[in-house]
Formats: structure tokens, sequence, C-alpha cells
């Protein structure tokens, strides 16, 4: 079976060897090829060739086309990012620096034409040359409600959006989503297989439930309207969201939920139910320190919680640069061995 | 009416508003409370309170911090200009976001938090190096240094917490010197701070200031 046909007998929730297992290994690749990853993410080769080396020495479920989350602020005109030799790099310069800039923002009429998505485009082609139709090409996209945080910064798009003039406010978030918009149809036709939808203004973590229901719900359904929600996987930056999954489910009908390491996977299991996967994940900035033997357990931990019948997924979040490579295959092994369906 | 007054600041400050809490200060001011009256007595004990309230919600969000901590330093600056003399300060803190970290939403809240409790702030920006955090305290006489890192490797890296901590030991200033520290990292790992070196963390901005305030009453001074 290969992993592309367990993800999806997962989704559909009919027999498989076993449970899919993604694992999220981006800076790794880096290391992988002897070189900095500011080098690294210079060329979609090298990341593609990450990928598919970190895939063949794990024989995880997923192969990723994403570089570092700042890379869609470049296709806004961001031109500064600030490396790091250990950590995911930062966006250095917002395209929004006041609230005049809003109005002059200029969506990217052509995402797949963008200088800034070429190395991205690369990377899928040659992922999709070396793996296409076998194992899941994962793509990372912004919700229009957090896309903001990459253009001005998390603390002014949270003024602009408590306090800031909501006529600036809601033509910022109608660029953000109509970028979205384009952004998706870009992944897709490039070959990406899952779309994994990050957003965590789209849980109660971040925003109240009353702002949740009011903006982050609508502008998510405004963001997913045009292109649907196939291979579409919901996901709020590793925090919980077991709470509002239901009224999630409910409006938006997407099949996929990528919870956070601090729900509870039995409660999350229940409340979605047949009605999409369940994807439960692991605390991976603590497979920093826990022994290897703390990593066993608590895989075993969320697949016992999670596994039951079915239409489940064992994931990681970003993992950490310094993750121990014992902890790593400590991890893998454990859910390869209990995701196992007799 | 001290009473009234607190009551309505409560409710715009529980309900996230700003101006309604602004405008509550403003009455009072106009109908002769005193600036001094209105901070000690209604701005910091519902500071107080809400830290208290954030602490045992579970739905307390990212932005009700944000909201509590802006409301408060908003209404403490603009009561602060009508003060009969400058208030005595509570301590003083030096801020910033560890070295090669620019996200500043986190450090924000704390900053708004502090400045409302009385405590003066000296805020060094984003990106900073472990010998400014120490050069600044040392300059500006703090009791803390507050390290903000929303990712894994500025938290846990050689230039974050861990270096500030060995300058301080170097430099013969734990005793005077509190290390605290916070961001996304150690909510996943709340055992990250021994591991950094830190003496203290808080989970969000606005606990924060209650953690940043028992640090600077346990400093002991030269």
């Amino acid at each position: 079976m290969t992993p592309l046909q367990r993800l999806i007998a997962a989704v559909k929730g009919e027999p498989a060897d076993r449970i899919p297992i993604f694992c999220n290994l981006l800076d790794q690749g880096a290391q992988e090829l002897g070189m900095s990853l500011e080098h690294y993410y210079s060329n979609g080769e090298h990341v593609a060739e990450g990928q598919l080396r970190m895939r063949e020495r794990y024989g995880h479920d997923n192969v990723w086309s994403l570089f570092y989350v700042g890379k869609e602020a470049e296709l806004f005109g961001c031109r500064k990012i600030l490396f790091a030799s250990d950590g995911p790099p930062n966006v250095a310069q917002f395209v929004i620096q006041d609230y005049d800039d809003i109005e002059k923002l200029e969506v990217p009429v052509d995402v797949a034409a963008h200088p800034a998505f070429l190395e991205t485009a690369k990377c899928l082609a040659i992922l999709r040359r070396e793996v296409g139709g076998k194992v899941p090409i994962c793509a990372y996209l912004t919700g229009s409600m957090t896309f903001p945080a990459l253009l001005m910064g998390m603390d002014r798009w949270m003024e602009l959006l408590l306090t800031g003039p909501a006529d600036l406010r809601e033509l910022l978030l109608a660029k953000c989503s109509e970028f979205f918009r384009r952004e998706i149809a870009a992944y897709r036709a490039a070959g990406a297989d899952v779309l994994l939808y990050s957003n965590p203004f789209g849980c109660t973590y971040f925003v109240g439930r009353k702002r949740f229901r009011e903006q982050s719900l609508p502008w998510m359904e405004r963001d997913l309207a045009e292109g649907g929600v196939d291979g579409v996987v919901y996901y709020c930056g590793m925090s919980p969201f077991a709470n509002i999954v239901g009224e999630v489910i409910d409006r938006l009908k997407i099949g996929a939920y990528y919870f956070g390491p601090d729900d509870d996977i039995a409660e999350a299991k229940a409340i979605v139910a047949d009605r999409g996967l369940t994807c439960g994940v692991i605390n991976d900035i603590k497979m920093l320190s826990w022994s290897e033997q703390q990593v066993r357990d608590e895989v075993r931990r969320i697949i016992g919680a999670g596994k039951g019948s079915g239409r489940f997924l064992f994931g990681t979040g970003v993992m950490p640069y310094a993750i121990p490579e014992a902890n790593i295959r400590a991890m893998l092994d454990e859910a390869y061995r209990l995701g196992r369906w007799e | 009416m001290l009473d009234q007054i607190i009551r309505d600041y409560r409710e715009a400050v529980f309900d996230t508003d700003g101006e309604g809490a602004v405008a509550v200060a403003e009455n009072a001011l106009n109908n002769g409370i005193a600036a001094e009256d209105i901070v000690f007595k209604v701005v910091i004990p519902v500071i107080e309170e809400m830290m208290a309230v954030i602490n045992r919600d579970p739905d307390a969000n990212l932005a009700q911090h944000f909201m509590t901590a802006q409301i408060a330093a908003t209404v403490t600056e603009k009561m602060l200009v009508h003060f009969r003399q400058p208030p005595a300060s509570q301590g003083k803190v030096v801020i910033g976001t560890s070295a090669g970290d620019l996200h500043s939403l986190g450090k924000r809240i704390v900053m708004g938090c502090l400045k409302s409790l009385m405590i003066e702030v000296v805020d060094l920006g984003v990106n900073v190096t472990p010998e400014r955090f120490v050069d600044a305290a040392v300059e500006h006489d703090a009791q803390v240094i507050a390290i903000s890192s929303m990712m894994i490797h500025t938290a846990r890296g050689e230039n974050g917490s861990l270096a500030v901590r060995r300058l301080l030991q170097e430099r013969g200033l734990e005793s005077r010197v509190k290390l605290v520290v916070g961001g996304a990292p150690y909510r996943f790992d709340p055992e990250l701070y021994r591991t950094v070196g830190a003496d203290a963390w808080a989970e969000d901005g606005i606990t924060a200031g209650r953690v940043i305030q028992d640090l600077i009453r346990a400093v002991t001074r030269p």
C-alpha cells in the first residue's frame, strides 16, 4: 500500500495496513544535505531533495513543499527574511508599515507565475515527478484571518483587528482572502495533495467565541468557497480547537482536522467521528528533552486515544531542528507498530 | 461613588471595551476623583482581578489578554499626567525578544500590564543580544530582565536566556537581577524555563505582570 492510498483509506474510513503517519521534518533537510538553512531554502531543488531523503531515511507518509512560513509574505513583496543557523527564519520586513499601505497592497494576480513562487514550483515539480501519486505532497497556506500577521506583525494586526478602523480591517481581510483563493489554486495546479489550512485565529485560544463566530468562520467560508475543501486540512498552529471543531465541521465541511498537542484526542475524535479524519499530534517541543521511553509512551497515549475504528492519523508539528535522531526513530517505530491494523 | 466607578470600569475591561474604560476614568476625573485614586483604587485592582480571572478561565484568549493590557496602559498613561507628583516606581524591568526572534505581541502585552502596575519598563525591542539585555539592566538599575521568545530555537539557543544567565553569573549580578522568560515554547514545555536558566516563566502576558511583581519583591538589593 502506498502512503497516498493509506491516507485516502483513512479519510474514507476504509481498510488499510496501518494508520497514516505524518512526520514534518523541514529544517532537517539542510542538515542532511550539509548546507546552511539560508542556502538550503534558496533553491527548490534542495528542499525537494531534503524531503525525499528524509522520507527515505524514516519512511513516514508525507513530503512537504513548505520552505518556511514567511515565504508567503514574499509573494506580497517582503524582501527581508532573517535566517538562523538552528531554526526557521523570521519575516524581517513587514510589507504594511502603516494603515495607508493597506490600500496600496496588491494581491498577486498569478501566484504560479510570481518570482517568489518559482522555487516552490520547482520543488513541487520534483516531488511530483519522484513520488507524485504515491506519497502525499503537502502544502502550507495561511488563512485570511491570520495572514495579516505576516504582513504587519502579530501585535499590529491584533490592534487593527480589535480596535482599528473597520473599513481598513475588512479591506485587508478581503485582500488576504482573495490571495488565499489564488494561492490554493496555484498549489493544486502544481500538484499538492494535502493543503494545510493554517489559521490560528480559527480557534478560541486566539479570539473569543463571539469573534470566532462573527469573523473567523465567515472569512474561512470565503477563503474556501471558490476552490472547495478537497485535500484541505484544518490547523490552528498547534493551538487546541476541539471545543469548536463541531461548528467548523458544520460550516466548512472540511474533511481533516490536525489538532493541537493539548487537545484531548479521545474527545476530539468523538466529535469529528465519521465526519472527517482526526489527526492526533505529538508535542514535539517536549521531544527535545524526553527520553526515548517517554516519546514511546506519548505515542502510545495518542494512538490509544485516537486510533479506534479508523479515520485517524498520527502526526507531528514542525519538528524542531535539535530533536535527537533517536527520539525521532523511537516515535516513528512506536507509531508504525501501534498504528498497524491486524 | 468610587464603588460605582469600579463597577463601570470593570465591566468595560471585561468587555474589552477600551473606549468605554477610558470614558469611565475621564468622567471620574471630571467629577473630582483624584487621578491617583483612579489608578490605585480602580485600574490596578481591576487588572489584578483580571489576572486572577484569566488564570482560572479556560476560555480566556489572546485577544482578551491584549486588550486588557492595552486598556490598562492607556488609562494609566492618561491619568499619570494628572498626578500631583510622580508616582513611586514599583520596580524596573528591561524587556525584549531574544536574539533572532522578531515576534513582539507577547512583549507588548506584558509591557501594557507592567505599566499599569507602576513598574517601569525599558523596551529594548526585538532581536536583542544577551549583552544588551545585561548592559541595559545594569545601566537602568533594573531588578528583572524579561525575555520573550516565540520560537523554540530562540528560546533554547545559545544567544537567548542561557547566555543572559551566563553573563549574570560572570558579572556577579544574580542576586540583584532576576531573569524571567515567556512565549509559546514555554507553554508547550513548562519545565523549559529551568533548562534555559531562567528564574521564572509566565504562561501569558497578563500572568507575567504578577510573576514579575513577585520577582521584583524577591530581589535582594546590594
